[in-house]
């Protein structure tokens, strides 16, 4: 099975070549990128194949590809794949407009061709714990999740993560969706109504879109929740970020720390703490899914309806900061 | 100083063990009962009073620990009668209560000091001060978490009725809502839910509040009476544009025990930290309020934060039960 990476847009797309590269039977075709010298020079670190455009890396017959462009441009290169007949792992989030969204699953459905979102965290092994006991009746009715997906500025990986356009957004659009798809998963029930507070107080002289943001959201079972999405980490804290939640339910709470198996190193060179990270590769377990869902013909874990879903909740979140009010999902 | 306790609950006798500390004079006690108050009266060689009205001639101070929903008349009553007022929080259990509490004091002439302790817990404290000193800049966004499991009483459990404590969202979470505005000033909305509120029979409770202060910044509220006793944990995180600051009680516990159980023990009425200090809080707090009342000294807590503390606080348990922000009134000038 051949599958191509389609933009180095995406600081992801690093990680999926070797995600590729140690899987069997899965050949990796290669990577396109548009236009820009980044491409050709990440692929030459890489030691991938280069294709100087998206058109020659499909010519090249992929059986899937993974789009890892600018959150704006998933839906022309999702329109471009699907017509082609080849599978596609969109990054998240899926798109930055409800429009786009429910376009690339309507095109990737009358297709016929699988479209997974990639929610590495549905593959994270300490919540695939966490949800295995809550359906095996463990921790009885959930009634509220406490969670927060913070980060460092993304704009060490790459600039246009704070770019309104290309991005979306800032902060609400970048870690609204992992926790939104979470709960949905462990759950079952669909987000009714959010409410969000964002501010710029950090990094205020340096980025245009929101850093700091709160959120409160509701669902459809009566379950409740708040996501914390903000750039709250300093660059010199020992590492990235992380996602947490304190999941409350009949029988008490549970709190997951989904990053936090890490060995803690001090070094001279680097003359602060890093936390280094030793847990199972999320983003591993995810692709496999993704060529796995290919081969055997079927529906992968993580849906497009899935990817549209956590768009309509951070869309909402935004609608909220501008009307200041708790506003309802709008569900395509 | 001659000082008269009201309510000899936790707090009461907290607050006596800090009194006994300073050079003032413990006069007595009043409570529900007499029966109820003998035993710390013998304690601090002081008087059981049948009531507050009968104890008011023989005290310079009233020191308030009885159950929320009573402070409003009592603090009315103190004032009428000239006394000072020391209030455990929350200052009253309305808004209106509040206001109406404060301008009786100021209308009086005399104190009205807000036991919000928390201001006086060494780590909270510290991390005030910092902020204050510009360590982390401008704080953006605030994280508080306080929880322990429900309050325990052995008959008429007032903490657990709405209309005398408030519930989680007042009782509990009002030391966060206090903390949020010492470090990020003052609130403009509030969005709240909790669990009792969207399932009635849960057999425990969790609040969950987003403020919106005036500067900007944004406060992340958690509060649960949802773990097993004797958990009682604290966290707080603060983002600001120059650094950040963190704390949990669990990580930074100097002590941890495991020591096999040998008889069935019991847990204490309500959950309590355990990171032990040399001088608890509470007697901190009483030995400043105590300077300000002698000497005149300032405090860091003053009446109109208990009032404004209590606004948040219903806020929250309308915001709980519509679904909807609320927008704080500006409070007058008190």
């Amino acid at each position: 099975m051949k599958i191509g990476i389609l933009s180095f847009a995406h600081h992801h797309a690093e990680a999926y070549i070797s995600n590729l590269r140690r899987m069997d039977n899965v050949e990796l075709l290669g990577v396109a990128d548009h236009g820009t010298t980044r491409g050709e020079a990440l692929a030459k670190q890489h030691e991938a194949r280069y294709f100087p455009s998206y058109e020659t890396l499909l010519e090249a017959k992929p059986d899937g590809v993974i789009i890892c462009t600018e959150n704006n441009r998933h839906r022309a290169l999702v329109e471009m794949v699907a017509s082609r007949g080849v599978h596609v792992l969109c990054e998240k989030p899926m798109a930055t407009t409800h429009s786009d969204a429910k376009a690339i699953v309507d095109v990737c459905h009358r297709a016929g061709v699988i479209l997974m979102t990639a929610f590495p965290m549905r593959f994270s092994a300490p919540l695939m714990e966490i949800k295995k006991r809550l359906d095996n009746g463990d921790f009885g009715d959930v009634y509220c999740f406490n969670a927060t997906n913070q980060g460092e500025l993304p704009t060490k990986h790459r600039a246009w993560f704070v770019d309104p356009e290309l991005a979306g957004g800032g902060a609400i659009m970048d870690h609204t969706v992992h926790l939104v798809d979470i709960m949905r998963w462990f759950i079952g029930f669909e987000v009714e109504t959010m409410y969000a507070r964002s501010n710029k107080i950090l990094y205020a002289d340096e980025v245009q879109v929101e850093t700091g943001a709160l959120e409160m959201l509701t669902f459809t079972n009566n379950m409740f929740a708040t996501i914390d999405a903000s750039w709250c980490r300093p660059q010199y804290w020992p590492t990235w970020g992380g996602l947490t939640f304190e999941m409350v339910t009949e029988r008490g709470a549970v709190f997951a720390d989904a990053f936090r198996q890490n060995i803690s190193v001090y070094s001279h060179d680097a003359q602060r703490a890093n936390w280094s990270y030793w847990g199972s590769d999320m983003n591993h377990a995810m692709v496999s899914e993704f060529t796995a869902a290919i081969r055997e013909n079927r529906e992968p874990r993580v849906t497009g309806v899935d990817g549209l879903r956590a768009v309509e909740a951070a869309l909402a979140a935004y609608e909220s900061t501008r009307t200041g009010k708790t506003v309802q999902v709008q569900r395509a | 100083m001659k000082v008269g306790i009201v309510g000899v609950g936790f707090m009461g006798a907290t607050h006596a063990s800090g009194w006994a500390d300073t050079p003032a004079k413990i006069v007595g006690f009043t409570a529900e009962t007499e029966q109820e108050a003998r035993a710390l009266a013998t304690q601090h060689h002081a008087k059981v009073y049948p009531d507050l009205n009968s104890m008011l001639p023989d005290v310079d101070v009233v020191d308030i620990c009885s159950p929320t929903y009573l402070h409003h008349e009592m603090i009315l009553e103190a004032a009428a009668a000239g006394k000072h007022i020391i209030c455990e929080k929350p200052l009253a259990r309305t808004t209106q209560q509040a206001r109406e509490a404060v301008e009786a004091c100021k209308e009086a002439g005399v104190q009205l000091l807000v036991a919000h302790v928390v201001r006086f817990f060494a780590e909270y404290a510290l991390a005030q001060s910092a902020i204050a000193n510009g360590q982390i800049g401008k704080p953006a966004v605030l994280r508080l978490h306080r929880g322990s499991y429900r309050p325990k009483k052995p008959a008429g459990n007032w903490f657990l009725d709405e209309a005398k404590s408030g519930g989680i969202l007042m009782d509990l979470m009002i030391h966060d809502y206090d903390y949020a505005r010492w470090v990020a000033g003052d609130v403009e909305t509030v969005s709240a839910r909790r669990v009792t509120e969207s399932h009635p029979d849960a057999p425990v409770d969790y609040g969950l509040v987003i403020l919106g202060h005036k500067s900007g910044a944004i406060s992340h509220i958690a509060g649960s009476w949802a773990y097993p006793p004797p958990t009682f944990i604290t966290r707080f995180e603060i983002a600001g544009d120059r650094g950040l600051i963190e704390f949990d009680s669990d990580g930074t516990a100097p002590i941890h025990n495991l020591i096999l159980k040998t008889g069935g023990g019991d847990t204490p009425d309500v959950g309590l930290p355990a990171s032990p200090v040399s001088e608890s809080p509470y007697t901190t707090q009483i030995k400043e309020f105590y300077a300000a009342l002698a000497d005149g000294k300032p405090t860091r807590v003053h009446a109109t934060d208990g009032l404004a503390s209590v606004q948040i606080a219903e806020a929250a348990i309308q915001s709980a039960q519509s679904g909807q922000p609320v927008h704080l009134q500006p409070l007058m000038e008190v």
